[in-house]
C-alpha cells in the first residue's frame, strides 16, 4: 500500500526510501540465514573459545617472570586477546567470495543490471551477518573470557567514543580491502590464492595476534604506514591504555586517511569494472 | 598377496594419472600460480620472523632458543606442506556433503576417501614445502644438531606420521558435516590452533592442555615430541628413536580412526536436490 | 538382472518457524521430524528392459535411483545387482554400472574432454582396444570424437551431456542410470539423448533406468513405467497395461444434424451441447466402430472423433489426482 503512493507521489525522498527499505530487507534476510545454521554458531563459538584460551595459555607463558614487555604487562595483554577475539567477529566479509562466485559463474553482468548495486548488496549482507553474528559470537565470545580468563575492563572509560569510532573506522577499512581484492576476480580468473594472501597480510601485519609493538622498530615503522594496523591494533591499543590520548588522535588521523583513500580507490575500481562488464558482458 | 598387489598396482596407476591431470590443470591456468608463489611463501616467512620478534622480545621460550624454534617451526611447516599436498580437500568436506558432490565417488569402483583427495591432489602445496624445507636446514644449521643418516631416517619417518596424523584431524573434523549437514569453516580457525600448538613447544602450556593435546587430540605428536626427540630435549613422555614409530603409529591410529568416522558417516549422506 | 526388496529409505529432518523469531527458536530447542522418503518399494528389473520411474517432485523417484546406483544407503531392504547386494560391496557391484545425473557432470571441468575419459580408463582398467570399440560406437552414435580436444568448461550443456553419457559408458556396464537426463536440453539434444539410450540398449542390451518429467523420454523409451509417488510404488507395467488400467475409457464426440442426440446402453454420455454430444465408453466393452454403427442406425452423424486419454492424464491419475474431464 505504501509503496504504490510513495511511487504516484514519485519524490525523490521516496525513492530513496524504497532503496532503504531494500538494503535493510537484504540485512534481515541475512540475518535470518546465519541464524538458521545452528552447528556453525556453536562451532564457531567452541572453536573461537578454544583459540582465545590458547592464546592467553601462550601468552601467560611469554611473560612468566617478566613484569612488563614493551610497555604492556601480563594482565593487559589478556585482555588485548579476549577483544582481539571479540573483534575478529565483527572483521568477517564475504564480499571478496561473492564477487568471486558471480564472476566464475559468469552471473556477473546480470547482476550489474539489477536495479540494486551489486556492492551495496554484499555489503548490505556482510552487515546483516554481522549482526547475527554481534548476539551469536561476540557476546558468548566475552563472556566465555570474562569467566575463563579475566574480566576484560576497559583501561580508560572515558576513551570509550574513540573506541567506537577506531572500530567502526576499522570495519569499514577491513570491508574495503575485501572487496578491492575480491574486484581482482575481473582480471584473474581464480581468486582464491589471493584471498588468501589478503588473510595472511590481515592476520600477521595487523596486530591481531600478536602485536607491532613487539617487531622491531624498523619494520614496525613501516607497518604503521600501511593501513592493516589500523583495522586490529589501534582500537586494541586504546582499549587497553597502550599510548596517550594524543597518540590514539594522531593514530586516528592516519586511520581515517586509509579510510579516505581506500574508498577513493574503491570508486575508481569499482568504476572500471563495471565499465569493462559493462562492454564485455561478463 | 596376489590379489592385494594387483589393487596396490591399480590404486598407483590411478594415482599417477590423477598427479598428471592435477598438472595438466595447473597450465591451464597460469594466473594461479604467481598467486600462489607469493601467498604460501609469504605467509611462512612473515611466521617466522614474527618467531624471531617474540624470542627477542621475551627471551628464550620455555627453555628453547631460537635455533630449536626454527627446527621445531621448520619441520612443522614440512608436515603442514605436505597435508596440504594430499589432504587439503578435507578442508572442504563439508561443501561436497552439502552439495552432494560424494555421488561421483560413490559410484566408482574405488575407495571414497581416496578418490576424494586423489582426485583433487593440491600439487601447488609445493610452494609450502619450499620454505618450510629452507626454515628446517636454517633450522638445523643454528640448532647445531649432528646430522647422521639414523637422523635422517628419523626424520623422514616422523615426517610420514606428522602429515598422517594432520590429515586425520581434517577427515574428522569434516566428517562432522555428515552428520550436522552444514559445513565447517576450516581456514580460520583451525589454522589458527593448529599453529600455536605446532610452531611453539607445548611444554609452555599448562599440564591439562600439555594431556589433552598429547592423548586426545594428538597434535602434540606433530611437532612438539618429535622435534625435542630429534634435538635431545626432555619433553617427559618419549625421546630416541622410539619417538619416530611412535609418531608414526599414532599418524596411522588417527588415520584408522578417521576413516572409521568419515565410512560411518557416509552411510548417513544425503546427496542433493530433489 | 536386479532385485529391490522391501526398499525404505527414511530422512531426519529439522523443523524450523518461519521468520526471524522461528529462526531465533530454532538455535535453542531441537524439532525434528522423520521423512519417509521411500516406503517399501519391490520390484524386480530384467536384463535389456528400459523403465522408467515417474512422479511428481519429491515423490522419490532420485531417492530410489541413487540407492539403487550406491550413492544413498538404504533404511532398510536391499537392492541386488546380478545377485550382489549393492550397499554390502560396492565397489566390486558399481563396476557394473554406469551413472548420469543431470545436473551434476562428472567431467573434469578444466581439461579437455579426452582427459576425463583417460582417467576413467584407468579406473576402470578399461584395455585399449575395449575403449576404442566404445569410442566407434559412441562417435557413430553422438559424434563424439569433434568433442575430444575441447576444454569442457567451453562446452555447451547438451555437448556436456554428450560427452557424460560416453563416460558412462566407457567401461561398458550391465545397468546403466539416468537422473532427469533431458532436463534443460535443446529438441536437437534431447533427440540425441533419445537415439543413444535406444541404440546402446539395442546394440550391448544395457538395461536402463531413468527417472524423468518428460512425456517425449516416456512415449519414446519406456517399455515400462513405474509410477511412484509418496515414496510408495503407484503402478507398474507398460504404458498399455498402465493405460487400461487407470484410463480404460475413450471418448467418443458426435456431431448431429441437430440438437436432438440418442443415447446408447452401453455408454454414458458425458456431456451435450448443442449438436456435439461426447460419449465415455469401456474399451473393454465395446468398439468405437461398433458403437458408431449403433448411432448412426438411429440418427445421422455429420461428424465424430475419438478422445484418447493423454499420457499427462494418466500421469495425473496415476499420481492420485483427481480425474479431470478430458475436454
Amino acid at each position: 500500500m505504501k509503496y504504490r503512493q510513495v511511487r504516484r507521489t514519485g519524490s525523490a525522498a521516496g525513492f530513496e526510501e524504497i532503496r532503504m527499505k531494500k538494503y535493510l530487507f537484504i540485512i534481515k534476510t541475512q540475518i535470518i540465514k546465519s541464524l538458521t545454521y545452528e552447528f556453525n554458531v556453536y562451532g564457531n563459538i567452541l572453536m573461537q573459545t578454544i583459540i582465545m584460551i590458547t592464546s592467553a595459555y601462550f601468552w601467560r607463558a611469554l611473560y612468566k617472570g617478566q613484569g612488563s614487555v614493551n610497555g604492556v604487562d601480563t594482565d593487559s595483554m589478556l585482555i588485548y586477546v579476549i577483544i582481539s577475539s571479540a573483534l575478529s567477529v565483527l572483521l568477517i566479509t564475504n564480499v571478496e567470495r561473492r564477487i568471486g562466485g558471480s564472476v566464475e559463474k559468469g552471473t556477473v553482468a546480470t547482476d550489474m543490471i539489477k536495479p540494486i548495486s551489486l556492492f551495496g548488496m554484499f555489503f548490505a549482507e556482510d552487515i546483516g551477518s554481522i549482526t547475527a553474528l554481534i548476539f551469536q559470537n561476540m557476546l558468548p565470545i566475552i563472556i566465555i573470557g570474562s569467566l575463563m580468563i579475566k574480566v576484560p575492563v576497559m583501561a580508560d572509560i572515558r576513551d570509550l567514543p574513540l573506541f567506537v569510532i577506531s572500530v567502526i573506522e576499522s570495519f569499514l577499512i577491513n570491508w574495503l580491502i575485501a572487496a578491492l581484492f575480491g574486484m581482482t576476480a575481473f582480471t584473474a580468473v581464480n581468486i582464491n590464492a589471493l584471498i588468501q594472501v589478503k588473510k595472511h597480510l590481515i592476520r600477521l601485519l595487523s596486530g591481531s595476534i600478536i602485536p607491532i609493538w613487539f617487531f622491531p622498530e624498523s619494520v614496525a615503522n613501516v607497518l604503521y604506514a600501511l593501513p592493516f594496523v589500523y583495522i586490529y591494533q589501534l582500537p586494541l591499543s586504546i582499549y587497553i591504555g597502550r599510548g596517550t590520548r594524543a597518540e590514539y588522535l594522531a593514530q586516528m588521523r592516519i586511520q581515517f586517511l586509509w579510510l579516505v583513500i581506500l574508498s577513493a580507490l574503491f570508486f575508481v575500481v569499482h568504476d572500471r569494472v563495471t565499465r569493462k562488464v559493462m562492454v564485455q558482458g561478463g | 598377496m596376489e590379489r592385494s598387489l594387483d589393487t596396490l598396482r591399480h590404486y598407483l596407476d590411478v594415482t599417477a594419472q590423477n598427479i598428471k591431470m592435477a598438472f595438466m590443470t595447473i597450465v591451464e591456468y597460469p594466473s594461479n600460480i604467481a598467486g600462489w608463489l607469493i601467498s604460501n611463501p609469504l605467509q611462512f616467512i612473515m611466521g617466522f620472523a614474527i618467531i624471531k620478534f617474540v624470542v627477542e622480545s621475551f627471551g628464550e621460550i620455555n627453555g628453547w632458543n631460537y635455533g630449536q624454534l626454527a627446527f621445531l617451526y621448520g619441520l612443522s611447516v614440512i608436515s603442514h606442506a605436505l597435508s596440504m599436498i594430499f589432504f587439503v580437500q578435507g578442508w572442504f568436506m563439508g561443501w561436497y556433503v552439502i552439495e552432494g558432490d560424494f555421488d561421483r565417488y560413490l559410484t566408482r569402483p574405488l575407495g571414497v576417501l581416496y578418490q576424494f583427495f586423489f582426485t583433487n591432489i593440491n600439487i601447488f602445496g609445493i610452494t609450502d614445502l619450499i620454505p618450510g624445507i629452507i626454515v628446517f636446514i636454517y633450522g638445523c644449521i643454528t640448532s647445531g644438531v649432528q646430522i647422521s643418516f639414523m637422523f635422517v631416517i628419523r626424520v623422514l619417518i616422523m615426517l610420514i606420521g606428522a602429515t598422517l596424523i594432520r590429515g586425520g584431524i581434517y577427515i574428522l573434523i569434516g566428517s562432522t558435516s555428515f552428520h550436522t549437514r552444514s559445513a565447517v569453516d576450516f581456514g580460520q580457525y583451525t589454522q589458527e590452533i593448529m599453529d600455536k600448538t605446532t610452531m611453539y613447544p607445548i611444554s609452555m602450556y599448562p599440564e591439562s592442555m600439555q594431556f589433552v593435546l598429547t592423548y586426545l587430540i594428538p597434535i602434540g605428536w606433530v611437532s612438539f615430541y618429535p622435534v625435542s626427540s630429534l634435538l635431545g630435549i626432555d619433553n617427559g613422555i618419549s625421546g630416541g628413536t622410539a619417538t619416530a614409530l611412535i609418531t608414526l603409529a599414532v599418524g596411522l591410529l588417527m588415520m584408522w580412526l578417521a576413516g572409521a568416522y568419515f565410512n560411518s558417516g557416509l552411510k548417513k549422506y544425503e546427496s542433493a536436490g530433489n | 538382472m536386479i532385485d529391490v526388496n522391501g526398499l525404505c529409505k527414511d530422512y531426519t529432518v529439522k523443523k524450523k518457524g518461519a521468520g526471524l523469531s522461528g529462526a531465533l527458536k530454532g538455535l535453542v530447542s531441537k524439532n525434528t521430524g522423520v521423512i519417509h522418503a521411500v516406503r517399501d518399494l519391490s520390484f524386480h528389473i530384467d536384463e535389456g528392459e528400459i523403465v522408467g520411474f515417474i512422479g511428481p517432485n519429491g515423490a522419490g523417484k532420485s531417492t530410489t535411483i541413487k540407492m539403487m546406483s550406491g550413492i544413498l544407503t538404504p533404511t532398510s531392504g536391499s537392492v541386488l545387482i546380478n545377485g550382489e547386494d549393492i550397499t554390502k560391496h560396492r565397489k566390486e557391484v558399481v563396476k557394473h554400472i554406469g551413472v548420469v545425473f543431470g545436473q551434476r557432470s562428472q567431467l573434469n571441468w578444466d581439461l579437455r574432454l579426452e582427459e576425463t575419459f583417460e582417467l576413467l580408463k584407468h579406473i576402470y582398467r578399461i584395455d585399449a582396444d575395449d575403449y576404442d570399440k566404445t569410442m566407434s560406437i559412441m562417435d557413430d552414435i553422438l559424434g563424439i570424437k569433434e568433442l575430444l580436444d575441447k576444454p569442457v568448461r567451453q562446452m555447451s550443456l547438451g555437448q556436456r551431456v554428450k560427452g557424460d553419457l560416453v563416460a558412462s559408458m566407457l567401461h561398458s556396464p550391465k545397468v546403466l542410470f539416468l537422473d532427469e537426463p533431458t532436463i534443460g536440453l535443446d529438441v536437437s539434444a534431447k533427440y540425441s539423448l533419445r537415439k543413444f539410450i535406444k541404440e546402446i540398449n539395442k546394440v550391448r542390451k544395457t538395461t536402463v533406468i531413468l527417472t524423468t518429467h518428460d512425456l517425449g523420454d516416456i512415449q519414446e523409451l519406456c517399455e515400462r513405467l513405474i509410477i511412484i509417488n509418496h515414496g510408495v510404488m503407484m503402478e507398474d507395467g507398460n504404458l498399455k497395461e498402465i493405460t487400461d488400467r487407470v484410463a480404460p475409457y475413450k471418448t467418443l464426440v458426435a456431431e448431429y444434424y441437430d440438437e436432438d442426440a440418442p443415447e446408447h446402453e452401453k455408454c454414458e454420455m458425458i456431456s451435450h451441447e448443442g449438436n456435439v454430444a461426447r460419449y465415455r465408453f469401456l474399451r473393454s466393452e465395446i468398439s468405437a466402430a461398433d458403437i458408431i454403427a449403433d448411432l448412426s442406425s438411429k440418427k445421422a452423424l455429420k461428424d465424430i472423433s475419438i478422445e484418447e486419454a493423454g499420457i499427462d492424464d494418466i500421469i495425473k491419475i496415476a499420481y492420485g489426482d483427481p480425474v479431470t474431464d478430458p475436454s
